[in-house]
């Protein structure tokens, strides 16, 4: 049988209440507010009532030197893998909990040709892809040819 | 970070990993995200050809990837 210990309050060696109950099942905690989900949209700069789902990682990067890649900058990204010409995959420091997550890429060339509009894809089987652990993004121009692009970012929201 | 792992997958093709700085060692980048079971080998960036116009018929050979499996 498992023990219940009952108590309106614990306090610290000195004395101080460091968590207090008002017996309705709340506690307090000195020195922590509490949020309320209001609270949270708040402090995204949201408005109305939506709710706000997080973007779990984020990484932009200068592909146009292929190997020589530099990550500008990243969270939750450990690595990005150079597959081939325009051809990435980004590899995450933490897993996504599934592979049902949303990204949204965006890669741009340095270049005042319009056959050099680039669009992001994926090529191969998804379910390969497109997994907790990682996502591949190809990099191609409008014609089909593949590039290793200025700047490439992406964001992938769970 | 002026490193690069090297990988060569099952098809053949190279993988070339940039680490990010995200807390992680080079090494632990490299146990994490090489493909399960291949060998890898951890360079200079100054090492990896800079002229890219046959880069996907790049090829390295086994026995250059002595620095671990990934996991």
């Amino acid at each position: 049988m498992t023990s219940i210990l009952k108590v309106d309050q614990l306090q610290d060696s000195g004395g101080n209440a460091i968590i207090t109950s008002d017996g309705a099942g709340n506690i307090t905690t000195p020195g922590i507010t509490t949020y309320t989900n209001s609270d949270a949209l708040t402090l995204f700069n949201a408005s109305g009532s939506a709710p706000v789902y997080a973007c779990r990682a984020w990484v932009n990067w200068d592909g146009a030197s292929g190997a020589g890649t530099t990550i500008r900058g990243s969270g939750n990204v450990s690595s990005i893998t150079y597959n081939g010409t325009g051809d990435y995959t980004v590899n995450f420091t933490t897993a996504m909990p599934d592979a049902n997550y949303a990204t949204s890429a965006f890669a741009s060339q340095e270049s005042s040709a319009d056959n050099n509009v680039t669009c992001v894809g994926q090529k191969g089987v998804i379910s390969s892809n497109y997994t907790v652990s990682s996502c591949r993004l190809q990099m191609r121009r409008l014609d089909g040819v593949t590039l290793d692009i200025n700047l490439v970012t992406a964001i992938f929201v769970r | 970070m002026d490193k690069r792992i090297i990988y060569k997958n099952i098809d053949g093709s190279i993988g070339i990993i940039i680490p990010a700085n995200c807390g992680l060692t080079v090494e632990q980048i490299a146990r994490k995200d090489v493909p399960t079971g291949l060998k890898y080998k951890i360079v200079d960036v100054s090492e990896i050809p800079s002229d890219r116009e046959f880069r996907n018929a790049w090829t390295i050979d086994d026995s250059e990837l002595t620095d671990g499996v990934g996991e």
